[in-house]
């Protein structure tokens, strides 16, 4: 079921900034939803157009079928929670959380009540007579997303707010917001620039860049086949080759032919080739299907991350169970899925219906 | 750098007994004893039994909360309709340049202004209202010491508000308040600190303004200050003078007791 | 959006009520005639009286005078005092700053009246020292006030570092701590200024017979009525002062400096 629409919405600045161009989203309810793009990109301006904070310059906000691009923020069934969290520094925790019932002057006893259920959702019991100043930052988190969905909103909006968390706590606080919005039922918006964040949590990912919508779909989808280069980059590493389509399932890069899984591109076209780096494997000079040299490594933890010049002078990234040794030459072997082929100025739609076109014929 | 410290605290420890210290054991000691110097509750005793020194304090405390209530009144809805101006910084400059005006000066353009042919009489004749006496009133008095006061009830108002980050009104509003609501709930409570400051910076002045009360109250308005001024440069009485300052003292700090106490919160069980 | 247009008119009839006096003076001052009730016809008159009268001139240069010495030597005091409560223990500290405290919190008049006692008791003669004394005694605890949030904002390795390097403690005092203090006593010694410039009640007692400043002169004439002498003066200080804040409001605008500086300028 739809649950909000953003119909041919744009913003632009008094001073000329164009912060969103044409933007058409539908989103279902009961789905966690990621907007995710770097800074700039116009990821939290949406948010404030849904939450009603912004107001578009043009274009609709549908809720629940109805039109509310005028209604007031107030008046929205829809809750956020903010960047820093923005809870209330002159009131306790459960004031803070009681805010929304006490604004509708709901009885004591259904306010306790609800106060409760809320702070025991986020794993808060006991900590109502706590004032703020006393809470640590995931404890803040945590109030701030008690006091949102205090109201029982349809839609929740998340605006970059683990950001503020250390890196344990954040991974902490990933797999908690999913457990909350699969308990909640509702409809989750989570704006971040963090692609790591986007991918553990989502249900679906909108990649967003100066304004536009870059790409939409699953967070394995958005992975393995990344529409344009500014998503292959934005999203994970990747090692990104220019080349030439030879035919239909065949490519050719850095010197060499390689059969591949893409089709539909007219032969002799340029494309990019992404090749993520786990993708690739270290072999023996004479096993690989291109040599390299290895240039530089750094040990993650649980894998290494290898830096190697290939012949043509390529700087490919590596990522490897096992260490090797610098200066050392070595081969590296990928399969034809492994590879993934993108058209130079690809729109998303033209993408999906290319694919189409071939993927049928498997 | 241990030995330069007395370097640093001698003069500054100099200074504070000198002017702090010695002045307020002095003020003390004048208000404990008569004019041969021997100790006696006597004055105090005069201040609490007389009816006109009792009216006086009660007439000083009225007036300076008027002062102060109608400077906040005035205010407080600038300082937040500052907030929402472009170039704040140019503005909040146009409230502090009177401050730099002297007051005297200030006070003396009111009595051409309030005087029986002045501007407000002859706006007041305009719809047939006869010359009206407003010079030596309270009126005067109370409306011109607010005037004089509202840019020191503005700053400390507009700063407050400055520190309250607007995401928290988005917050409030978010979660379905008004904007009477939200201010009622948010944006009065988290400002109360530049009120605060600002009722502590009008109200105690207030009590001493005894160049406002001769200028433009006329001998009609008598204030604890108009009080310790009479006398200790007319009448010369320095005990009775140091004794209505002693007391002067005492209201201040209750005051500021009362201004700066902290509110308990009820715990709530779940 | 309606809201922000009743702000900006009830902003706009603030300032215009602010302002109003003091447009009025500035418009009676080019009155001929002695009273200001009806503008009669335009005339200089009262400023070629306030440049002849000799004993007014005088009496704003010593305003000045005491003005600049006492923020000077107050600036000094308060610096050294400021220094002080920052090096010392955190209970002492306390009980420093509570002192430092009284004197701004106190009523004009109870300093005043309380100063008038201290000098008595001393024997010292009432006139330009003892007002002077006094604009520095309540002169020392804001600047004390304004330079001790920059002592403790300054990082502490900075001394540290400069002590590393081989300062001695002179040149501690005067490479690293002063230069770091700068603003702060700068904007102590402005507000100063203001206070002294700005005090009246305070004068009014310790004065004698022999010494005026200009608030205690303004004073005086104005109880015996209008004089539009007085006008002319205020014209004067305010086109004065408008330069002055004009001239620091270009200045900072134009090195971006923050918002709470301006707070420099009240009181």
């Amino acid at each position: 079921m739809e649950i909000i629409k953003l119909d041919h919405i744009t913003k632009q600045y008094d001073d000329g900034f164009v912060a969103l161009k044409d933007i058409n989203l539908e989103l279902e309810s009961g789905k966690f939803y990621s907007l995710l793009g770097p800074s700039g990109s116009g990821k939290t301006t949406i948010l404030r157009i849904i939450a009603g904070f912004t107001e578009a310059s043009a274009g609709k906000v549908y809720f629940d079928g109805q039109d509310i691009t005028n209604l007031d923020a107030s008046k929205r069934h829809i809750n956020t929670v903010f960047q820093n969290y923005a809870l209330f520094p002159h009131l306790n925790v459960y004031e803070n959380v009681a805010f929304a019932l006490k604004l509708r002057r709901r009885p004591e006893s259904e306010i306790r009540e609800k106060v409760k259920d809320a702070l025991h959702t986020v794993r808060l019991d006991g900590y109502a007579n706590r004032e703020i100043s006393e809470l640590s930052g995931g404890q803040q988190q945590r109030v701030a997303i008690a006091r949102a969905i205090i109201n029982e909103p349809k839609v929740l909006l998340l605006d970059e707010c683990l950001s503020a968390l250390d890196k344990r706590l954040r991974k902490e606080m990933q797999f908690e917001l999913r457990a909350i919005q699969k308990k909640l039922g509702i409809t989750f918006i989570f704006v971040t620039h963090d692609q790591e964040e986007a991918l553990a949590m989502s249900d679906e990912i909108f990649v967003l860049n100066d304004g536009e919508i870059q790409q939409s779909g699953s967070p394995v989808d958005i992975y393995d086949e990344p529409v344009n280069d500014f998503v292959a980059r934005f999203i994970g590493d990747s090692n990104i080759l220019s080349g030439r389509m030879i035919r239909d399932f065949a490519v050719e890069f850095a010197g060499k032919d390689f059969e591949c899984a893409d089709a539909g591109i007219t032969p002799g076209e340029k494309v990019e080739v992404v090749l993520r780096p786990e993708d690739l494997d270290i072999t023996a000079p004479a096993a690989g299907k291109l040599m390299v040299t290895v240039q530089s490594q750094l040990f993650m933890g649980d894998h290494f991350k290898i830096k190697a010049i290939g012949q043509d002078g390529f700087e490919w990234l590596i990522h490897s169970t096992n260490g090797v040794q610098i200066g050392q030459e070595v081969g590296i072997f990928f399969d034809p899925e492994d590879i993934h082929v993108m058209r130079l100025g690809e729109t998303e739609e033209e993408f999906d219906a290319r694919l189409e076109t071939y993927e049928g014929e498997d | 750098m241990k030995k330069n410290r007395l370097l640093f605290l001698l003069p500054y420890l100099l200074w504070i007994g000198l002017f702090v210290i010695a002045p307020l054991v002095l003020i003390l000691g004048y208000s404990l004893t008569d004019a041969h110097s021997h100790l006696t509750l006597q004055n105090f005793a005069a201040f609490f039994s007389g009816g006109t020194f009792l009216r006086m304090m009660a007439n000083s405390f009225w007036y300076a909360l008027l002062i102060t209530f109608f400077c906040l009144l005035v205010s407080y809805p600038a300082a937040l309709a500052l907030t929402r101006l472009k170039n704040q910084q140019f503005w909040l400059m146009l409230i502090i340049l009177p401050t730099w005006i002297n007051l005297l000066l200030k006070a003396y353009a009111f009595i051409g202004i309030f005087s029986r042919s002045g501007m407000v009489n002859q706006f007041l004749g305009l719809f047939g209202i006869g010359p009206v006496g407003i010079m030596f009133t309270d009126f005067a008095f109370i409306f011109v010491a607010t005037y004089i006061e509202i840019p020191f009830m503005v700053m400390p108002i507009y700063n407050s508000l400055k520190e309250i980050d607007p995401a928290l009104l988005s917050a409030s509003s978010d979660l379905g308040a008004s904007f009477w609501q939200t201010f009622r709930y948010v944006i009065w409570p988290l400002s109360w600190p530049g009120v605060e400051s600002g009722i502590q910076a009008i109200f105690i002045p207030s009590l001493s303004l005894f160049m406002l009360t001769r200028l433009i109250g006329g001998n009609r308005v008598i204030t604890l200050g108009t009080a310790v001024e009479e006398y200790f440069l007319t009448t010369m009485n320095w005990n009775m003078g140091a004794t209505i300052g002693v007391i002067l003292i005492a209201l201040m700090l209750i005051v500021m007791l009362l201004t700066s106490r902290k509110q308990h919160k009820k715990e709530i069980e779940l | 959006m309606k809201k922000t247009i009743w702000g900006r008119v009830y902003f706009g009839l603030v300032l215009l009520i602010l302002y109003l006096p003091i447009f009025y003076l500035i418009y009676f001052s080019f009155s001929s005639g002695s009273s200001m009730d009806h503008f009669r016809h335009f005339t200089w008159e009262h400023y070629q009286t306030l440049f002849a009268d000799k004993r007014l001139l005088a009496i704003l240069l010593e305003t000045i005078m005491l003005a600049l010495l006492s923020s000077l030597a107050a600036t000094v005091l308060g610096t050294f005092g400021a220094i002080a409560i920052q090096r010392s223990k955190e209970a002492y500290r306390k009980i420093l700053l509570s002192f430092n405290n009284i004197l701004i919190v106190s009523p004009d008049v109870i300093i005043g009246a309380s100063f008038l006692i201290l000098f008595t008791a001393l024997g010292f003669s009432l006139g330009f020292a003892s007002v002077l004394l006094s604009h520095i005694a309540f002169s020392v605890p804001i600047v004390v006030l304004m330079v001790l949030p920059k002592l403790k904002e300054m990082d502490n390795s900075l001394i540290d570092a400069a002590q590393d390097l081989g300062a001695n403690n002179y040149q501690v005092f005067s490479q690293v701590l002063l230069p770091a203090l700068t603003p702060g006593i700068l904007s102590g010694f402005f507000m100063a200024l203001t206070y002294s410039l700005d005090d009246f009640a305070v004068t009014f007692f310790v004065t004698g017979n022999g010494f005026t400043t200009l608030s205690v002169e303004i004073y005086s004439r104005a109880r015996q009525g209008i004089d539009l002498e007085v006008n002319a003066l205020s014209t004067i200080i305010f086109f004065f002062v408008l330069l002055l804040v004009g001239v620091y409001y270009f200045l900072t605008k134009r090195q971006g400096k923050k918002a709470n500086k301006l707070g420099g300028l009240l009181r």
